[in-house]
Order: structure tokens, then sequence, then C-alpha cells
């Protein structure tokens, strides 16, 4: 058994998948959103289908031109793209938080374009929380009556009663199983001899956020029954840590480890980021899902977790025993951009050998790309 | 022992500033004939007053405080400090000197600063590499947009210096103002302890006091620009966004727009316009082309297109109220703080922007608008286009759209800009 062409990392290469048909055929609501900073289980207690909005395979974007200059980021570019062309027209509803500029900005242009085409019959509710961009508990008292107000929010617009404690007790059981089960499969990643690649858990992680959970956990538990149960993979590959900007497509990720390569770990929206923490299933359990988005391991639009973040890096470095950083950007990320820039120093002053590279969402120059990380191969030891 | 050059040269790119200041400000005073360009003549007289002051208080060996723009320098007050706008050193720099900062640019970019995150930081980062800015603090708040969120940590986790970031909430709601009323207070508390001083709340009244002299003034003149032809040359937009920026809280800024005022009356008086005749009425939405100010004047006399105002210019706040309760200070510092210029359209939806332009648009008569999409800021880079269509659903007036680093004349040359502004013009004509 493998994991070669499997039905659920396959869902990971189209934007729409046969759960998701058959939740809506069953006059279910998605929800679509762009950040990892989302209160996930309320709106899974609240009945929706969270849906992380990603643009994989997609490549026009002329459309998008028309509405977006030409420095913002291309990934949330073509997903504006692919919105106009209809294809998130399934979404019952959107959730935008200010997690950057490129995609805050989303909110704005599905109000007044994509939502407002004539395809579309009734504008779908909008959702938008102020996140803080600092962590310290001013900032999560702020947070947590946002969350709050989502509630009553989501309350008003869809349900029409309280969403309540048992509600948003299962909610967290799933999805805490789910973080479970990615970081079970997550871990046979990192192993001296790694049970998957980085690819394969990067679709495993995308079809993750494109299905109920409930359908998730079932083929995880599969997935991993055939991974546990797999052939190691070959060890004399360099190992691979991939850092940065959202990756939704695994050309990117094949072209790393096809170079020579495994990515035996990641610090990823995508990947382990996503994973490392869990919501508190005793006390006021609104409270504790507000304080696992807030208090997770952040991304650099928190403004002041450098530190933890860097700390968090180089544990990982040790513990998958990673050979090379690979620090990448798509091109326009600010925030990813800058980030680099620091751990690249950081990494450089510790002896850890590291690559800082720059690309487009998708793939349009491969060729550069390799030559870099095929020389960034050779200098490692 | 330390010497008052050595405490002097914490602050470098003040000195250099200082000089250049000096040296345009001779220029223009032996060139131009009197009142040929007030704001330009005005505004140096004050700045030069102002970045004198700094450099001597830095050779007092008191504290070197970088603060971002979107931080009002006025708000420092409560301490004895030299404040420096980071943004705004980069930028005014950028005018003044005959090659820019591009060195300093440079600097930053080959040590891995990414091309396309803004030079209003790029610049100052990489005078602090180069060991000409030796900060004691900085206190930034956390907007407007990913640069700053990106660009900061730079001056943590590299230069080591201590860093206060009082939190901006990203939406414009009663509690936002409480809540951000809340992070300056404590956030200017939290400076205090990190250069050993207590923030002395009557001085920054004062000073919030003395900011709130100039606010009416500032309405006058924007009134004014309503009459045909504007009675108000373009360079006073680009000087007003450095006196907001650098003299805030100060005499020198009331006294500017007072000036300035009595200037814009006396042209009104004669409906005279700076440039000779006025063709075209033109809203700058955003900002000015820094690194070449000097379009300030072609755009006056060449074409004769008035800037109405950029966006530095357009943003009015009531005033600070200062004699009821501290909280009512704060709250009024930060509603002051979350309507500044760039902040006010970056940390909301940008609906009531949109709206904004298309009543000053009919409010001043537009003929048209230029809107600079600067590199650096991604969170205006989906807004141009809604803006062309509501303008032109609503107005019927044209958008030129200009894309360019605002502070580095390498990505667009003034050669190109200039070519695209006049052959737009001439569509107007």
């Amino acid at each position: 058994m493998s994991l070669t062409n499997d039905k659920f990392l396959n869902i990971s290469n189209s934007i729409k998948n046969s759960y998701l048909d058959e939740w809506k055929n069953n006059k279910k609501k998605v929800l679509g959103y762009y950040c990892t900073y989302i209160p996930e289980e309320l709106f899974y207690a609240a009945g929706f289908l969270p849906y992380r909005i990603r643009a994989t395979g997609h490549e026009l974007d002329e459309l998008a031109d028309i509405y977006m200059v030409r420095f913002t980021c291309g990934f949330v570019r073509l997903t504006l793209d692919l919105a106009l062309r209809g294809g998130y027209d399934f979404l019952d509803g959107l959730f935008i938080t200010n997690c950057c500029d490129h995609a805050r900005r989303m909110y704005e242009l599905y109000d007044l374009v994509v939502f407002k085409r004539k395809e579309i019959k009734q504008k779908p509710p909008q959702f938008y929380v102020a996140l803080p961009h600092v962590i310290n508990e001013d900032g999560f008292e702020w947070y947590l009556d946002e969350i709050k107000l989502l509630k009553e929010q989501i309350e008003q617009e869809y349900t029409l009663k309280e969403i309540d404690n048992s509600q948003l007790k299962e909610a967290i059981k799933i999805y805490n199983e789910n973080r479970s089960l990615l970081r079970e499969i997550y871990n046979l990643r990192t192993l001296d001899n790694p049970k998957l690649t980085g690819s394969e858990f990067l679709q495993i992680s995308m079809a993750n956020t494109s299905v109920p959970k409930e359908i998730a956990n079932n083929e995880l538990r599969r997935i991993l029954e055939i991974i546990k149960n797999s052939k190691d993979l070959s060890n004399n590959r360099k190992r691979i840590m991939l850092v940065g900007s959202v990756v939704d497509n695994i050309n990117f990720t094949k072209l790393v480890e096809d170079s020579g390569a495994i990515i035996v770990s990641d610090f990823l929206c995508f990947g382990e980021r996503n994973i490392l923490d869990d919501v508190d299933l005793n006390g006021d359990l609104l409270e504790n899902i507000a304080k696992r988005t807030y208090y997770r391991m952040s991304c650099p639009r928190m403004m002041d977790d450098h530190k933890k973040r860097y700390d968090f890096l180089l544990k990982e470095i040790e513990r998958a025993k990673v050979d090379g950083v690979i620090l990448q950007r798509i091109n326009n990320c600010d925030l990813h951009g800058c980030e680099n820039m620091l751990l690249e120093h950081e990494l450089k002053d510790l002896g850890i050998p590291s690559l800082n590279i720059d690309r487009e969402a998708f793939l349009t120059d491969t060729t550069r790309l390799q030559t870099r990380i095929e020389a960034f191969y050779e200098m490692i030891k | 022992m330390v010497n008052r050059t050595e405490l002097e040269n914490k602050v470098i790119p003040y000195k250099i500033l200082l000089e250049t200041l000096q040296n345009t400000y001779d220029l223009v005073d032996s060139i131009l004939l009197d009142n040929t360009i007030p704001s330009l003549k005005i505004g140096l007289k004050y700045l030069i007053q102002n970045i004198e002051a700094n450099i001597e208080k830095a050779g007092d060996g008191l504290p070197v405080v970088g603060h971002h723009f979107a931080f009002q320098s006025e708000y420092l007050d409560c301490f004895d400090v030299v404040p420096i706008c980071i943004e705004g050193t980069s930028y005014i720099l950028s005018a003044l000197l005959p090659d820019g900062v591009e060195k300093y640019y440079d600097l930053m970019r080959n040590w891995g600063h990414p091309f396309h995150t803004c030079s209003s930081q790029k610049g100052v980062m990489g005078m602090t590499l180069d060991d000409l800015f030796r900060f004691d603090a900085i206190i930034c708040p956390t907007a407007p947009c990913d640069n700053t969120m990106a660009s900061y940590p730079y001056f943590k986790y590299q230069a080591d210096v201590p860093m206060v970031l009082p939190d901006m909430p990203f939406i414009h709601k009663e509690k936002s103002f409480k809540y951000y009323a809340k992070q300056i207070k404590k956030g200017l508390e939290d400076l205090g302890k990190i250069i050993g001083q207590k923030p002395d709340w009557d001085e920054l009244k004062k000073h919030l006091e003395i900011d709130n002299k100039s606010i009416n003034t500032q309405l006058e003149i924007f009134e004014l620009k309503k009459a045909i032809p504007c009675p108000v040359e373009n360079f006073y937009n680009a000087m007003s966004a450095a006196v907001t920026i650098f003299m805030a809280g100060k005499e020198e800024k009331v006294k500017y727009y007072d000036e300035m005022l009595e200037s814009a009356k006396n042209n009104y008086r004669k409906k005279k316009h700076h440039g000779g005749e006025e063709k075209i009425r033109c809203i700058f939405p955003y900002m000015l082309i820094f690194f070449d100010l000097g379009l300030c004047e072609w755009l006056d006399r060449e074409l004769g297109m008035s800037i109405l105002f950029d966006i530095f210019n357009y943003n009015f706040t009531k005033p600070i109220r200062t004699t009821d309760s501290l909280d009512t200070m704060f709250y009024d510092m930060a509603r002051k703080g979350m309507e500044f210029p760039m902040m006010k359209q970056s940390t909301d939806f940008y609906y009531n922007f949109i709206d904004d332009c298309v009543n000053m648009a009919k409010e001043f008569k537009s003929d048209c608008f230029i809107f600079t999409m600067h590199i650096g800021c991604k969170q205006f880079g989906s807004v141009v286009q809604v803006l062309r269509e509501a303008l032109r659903d609503e107005t019927g007036i044209p958008v030129l759209m200009l894309d360019l680093d605002v502070g580095d004349k390498r990505m667009t040359s003034m050669k190109v800009l200039r070519d695209k502004i006049s052959l737009f013009a001439q569509t107007l004509l």
C-alpha cells in the first residue's frame, strides 16, 4: 500500500471534491477563509464546513489584474482570479481577518466585486475579526471580545439560536483529534528514515482543510495505517526544513525534493505551524477556542513573537535532524520576506546552512529555483 | 568621558539633514524672489530650527527615541528626548540629498531586506546598520501595514534596540479608540521605564494644546482650496507633511500654518494661481513623490495642474480635550492616532476612503485623481480600481495610477512619471 494516487491526497489537487459536494447536497453551509487565524471550531459548532481558500492549479490572473496592482501577493491574486471566474461560488459565507495586507483586503473585494457578480443570487454574509498584532493579555481581552461578537453575528446570520456548549465541545473534540492525527503523521516525516515526503504531507494537510473534519479524521486514521505499514523512504537524501509563505501547490515542494532532498520538517501555515496547539476542553469553551487561536504558534504577522518562532525552529531543526533550511517567500510578501531576512542571519551565526529564495505563487521560474536549490544542496556537507 | 560630538553622532543623519536643509534654505533665499514658493521658505526656516534643537538635545545626552510616523511626535513630549521619525527621516533625506538615500536602501537590500518592502523604513534601517543612528528605544504602533510589522523587528532583534509596540486595532469602532488609548498610555509608561524617565502628563498636555491650535488654521487653508484657482501652491502639501511629522506639538508648526494661511488668503483675494493659470485641478488621494518634490513646481508651472491635496492634507481630527480627565485626553489621542493620514485608511475597511474621495472630488471640483501606488503599500494594492470605478460612476473623472517607489527614483524614474502625467494631462485639456 502506498499514498500514490490516494483519493484523499488527490483532493488537494482540486478546489472542489466529492465530500464538499455531498455536504452542499445535504443543504449544509460552507464558509471560506484565507488564514489559519480563524476560530474554526466555532464555525464547525454552528454547522459550517470551514474551507480554506486556495488556488491550487490555477495559473491565470488576468481578471485579478484588473483589481490588484502588480505588487500584490501572487497567492491572493490567483484566488481573486478564481473567485471572479466563479471558482468559489459554492461558498455560503466568508471569514476574513487582518492576517496580512493582501488577504485582509479580500473582504472588500468579495463584497464589492466577487459577490456582486450576476451569477451570485444571494450575497453571502461576511465576517471580520480584528486580530491584535502583539501577544499579551490586553490583546487577548480584545480578541476574546471580537470572538464573542463573532459568535453573536453567526447566530444572527445563520443559526437563529445560540451555539451551545455541547456543540462547541463536540467541535473542539473533533478538531483536537484532527490535529493530533496530523501531528502523528507529521512525526513520521521527522524519523531518521522518514515514512512520507514533505509533498505528501502538504497534500494531506491541504485536503484536510477542504473536507468535513469527521470525514478527514476517518481518512487520516486510514492514511496513518498506510504510512505506518509502508517502507521507509531512502535516508541518503538531504534533510530539509521548509519555512515561509503559504505553499498551496506541491509543484514547489516536489521541486525541492526532486532536486535531491526530503522535506522532513516545515514551518508553514499548511504545515506544522497550524497543528501544534489544541483547545482545552475544560472551563469556558469559547474562551479556550479564542486562546488557542490567539496564543498559538504565530506567523510573522505577530510583530513581537519572532524570538518564540526562532526558538521553535532551532528545536525543530535538532529534533528532525535537519541538514539545511530553505527560507522561501512568495514575491511581495513583506512579512515572510523580513522574517526570512532575520532567520537567515541568525541561522548563519549558528552555522546552520540556509537558502533564502523568493518565488511566484505558481512556478514560472523552475530552472532558476532548481539551480539555486541544487547549489544549496551541494553546499551542505 | 563622553564628549558632545560623540553624543551628537548618535544622530548623524540628522546632522546631514541639517546641512542639506541649511544649504537648500540659502539657495532658496538667494535665488528666489520673496514669496515665490512661500511654503518652501517658511517650512525650511522652521524645520531647520527643529532639527537644530534636536541635535542640540542629542549633544546634551538625552535619549534618542525612534518613532513610527503614526506615533505622533508630540506624544513623546511627555519626555525629554530626541524624537526621530523613522519614515520621515528616510523620505526627507531622499527628497533633499542629491543622490537620495539609495546607498542605505542598498545596504539593507544586500542585508536581505526584500526589494518590495517599504523604503520609508529601509532608509533608516540602512543608516542604523551603518551605525549612523544609535537609538536608545523605539516606539511603533502596530499599524498601518505589513511593512511596519515586518521591518521593525529588525531594530529589536538585530540592532538590539528596546522596542515598545502599542497595539492599534484594525477596525474603527468605539471600543477601538478605548483600547488604543490604553495602549498609548501603557506604551509611554513602558518607554519611560526603558529610558529612565517618568512621563510628564502636564508637559504632554501643553504640547497637545499647542498642536490643537493649528487644526483650525489647517482647515481654513483646506477650505480656501475650494476656490478656483487654488490659492495654495503645490509645494505646500509636501512641506505640510514634513511639518506634521517633524513639528507636531511645536509652536513652529502653528507659525507655519499661520503664515501659510496669510499667503493663501492673499492669493485668494487676488485670484492668483501659483503657476500663472490653473488648467487642471487634481487630487492626490495618496502620497506625493518624495524622491523628487520638484514635481510639485513642475505641475504648477508647466502643466497648470494644482494638487489640491495629498493624503497628509485632507485628514483632520477634532482638537484633543486636555482639560477633562486623563482618560479623555488619551481617548482623543487614540482617535487622532487612528485617524492620522494613512492610519485612517489602512486600519479600517476602505469604504470610507472611497466615499471621502468621491465627496472631495465633487466639493473641490477636481478634474482628476493621480494615485501614487507605492510598492510598499500592499494595503492599497486593491483599492485603485475600486476607486476608479466609483469616481467614474459618481463624478465622471479619471484616475491615473502611477506604480512606483515614492522614495527611490530607480524603480520608476521621474522622466517616466512626468511623461505619464503629461500624456494624462493632455487627455484632460
